[in-house]
């Protein structure tokens, strides 16, 4: 396959329900814009951390906001969020540990990350289900398509100081960029790189791609 | 076929840099869409310290990032901003003066529209003050006012029932669970949807009933 030269990385996490409506447009439009996308699991407390910033849904207004924004957002990008509340009241270190183990598995152009990913936000955001024990990431692992021996493996993996390394060093990556929040993507073509934070910046990306975006 | 307009309220401030980007918008479809607009000057400083949120740009990344995106936003809505802004930033007087304007043609937008743009062009495309008596005065005149008619307006704006009427639209903002500027508020068949950014007109448009044709609907130059 010739690469086209267009990367889109995305940082995320599985605590960020924004992260989950990007995730899922760039995941629908990595064919229709040619695009290589690479999934970066990153850390969001981290993030907050390393720039100084505050989670959003400690304001009370914030989270009032962004409660009926994402109930909006849900319907109309065709992500099933159900009632979002408890934006920060999961920490999600063992589930990024999780999946940054899972990536470690993932083949070159391989969908793991991506299956993995998607069925955690589910978990948190749809069915509302824990996503911190070892029984509900067996669940998961499952879910995406690997054995039981597999995941079993993938959390003892999880726990090593290689995994716990790694995801500090995609969240450094991020605040390298100057992130201060997720989703944070970061769109390199021909050797420019643009940032863009959030879930309502795709028309202006696609501005910058030079594309015509068109909803599916 | 006749349906009633849909009121859209923009709560603003000329301080923020969005707000300009979403004043824009809106004029241009205030002709497109089927939509009554109503612009609601507004305090940034009263939003923030009712809210108790803080500034955005009090974090370094954030700063760092809304100046790239300010950029490209700027291009792409066909919108005159030149950030970073080294103007100083207190807009009591100026967000005063636009009320006092406001409070004096109440069933005309348009010279609100004019001030407000010029105000935003100062600050945000000139880099230019609009603190000072004076600034406000230039910005009068450049609108088609008369220096006694500005002379009146300034001496307005330093009046106790302008200065509670600015006071006033923004409680009107943080009743509505406002934290920042551009605020939109979109009432629809009796329901109200509230809207912050100004990268949120895709979103409003399939809200309100309407359909979103991009920040320039209409060839137009600044």
């Amino acid at each position: 396959m010739i690469s086209s030269g267009k990367v889109i990385k995305l940082f995320y996490d599985i605590s960020s329900p924004y992260s989950w409506l990007a995730f899922e447009v760039l995941c629908r439009y990595k064919n229709v814009w040619n695009m290589e996308l690479k999934l970066k699991p990153a850390h969001l407390a981290g993030v907050m951390y390393g720039s100084g910033n505050q989670h959003p849904g400690l304001n009370p207004r914030t989270l009032l906001y962004m409660t009926s924004d994402l109930t909006l957002l849900s319907q109309y990008f065709g992500v099933p969020m159900h009632r979002p509340e408890n934006l920060s009241k999961t920490d999600s270190l063992i589930p990024m540990h999780f999946v940054t183990a899972v990536a470690g598995k993932d083949k070159d152009g391989g969908d793991l990350v991506e299956k993995v990913s998607r069925e955690l936000w589910k978990r948190m955001w749809s069915t509302h289900q824990d996503i911190v024990q070892p029984a509900s990431l067996t669940e998961v692992g499952i879910k995406a398509g690997f054995s039981a021996t597999e995941v079993e493996d993938i959390l003892i993996l999880a726990k090593s100081q290689q995994i716990k390394d790694k995801l500090t060093s995609i969240t450094n990556e991020a605040l390298e960029y100057k992130c201060f929040g997720l989703p944070f993507i970061v769109v390199q073509v021909d050797g420019k790189a643009e940032v863009f934070f959030g879930s309502d910046k795709f028309e202006l990306m696609a501005y910058f791609l030079g594309k015509t975006l068109k909803i599916i | 076929m006749s349906s009633s307009r849909k009121v859209v309220e923009l709560f603003y401030d000329v301080v923020s840099p969005y707000s300009w980007l979403a004043f824009e918008v809106l004029c241009r479809y205030k002709n497109v869409w089927n939509i009554d607009l109503k612009f609601k000057p507004s305090f940034l400083g009263g939003v923030f310290h009712g809210s108790g949120n803080t500034e955005p740009g009090m974090v370094d990344n954030k700063l760092h990032y809304m100046i790239t995106d300010l950029k490209l936003m700027s291009e792409y809505y066909g919108v005159p901003v030149n950030p970073p802004s080294p103007c100083k930033k207190d807009t009591l007087p100026a967000m005063r003066f636009v009320t006092a304007i406001a409070e004096k043609n109440q069933e005309e937008n348009v010279l609100v529209e004019k001030v407000s743009r010029e105000l935003w062009k100062r600050m945000w495309q000139k880099h230019q003050d609009i603190t000072q008596p004076l600034s406000l005065t230039e910005a009068g005149l450049l609108v088609g006012l008369s220096s006694n008619e500005v002379e009146e307006l300034l001496t307005n704006a330093k009046s106790q029932p302008i200065k509670d009427k600015l006071k006033s639209v923004t409680q009107e903002a943080l009743e509505k669970n406002a934290f920042g500027l551009p605020f939109i508020v979109c009432h629809v068949n009796g329901k109200v949807e509230v809207f912050f950014g100004c990268d949120r007109f895709e979103l409003i448009a399939h809200c309100i009933g309407e359909k979103w044709a991009g920040p320039c609907p209409i060839k137009t130059t600044m």
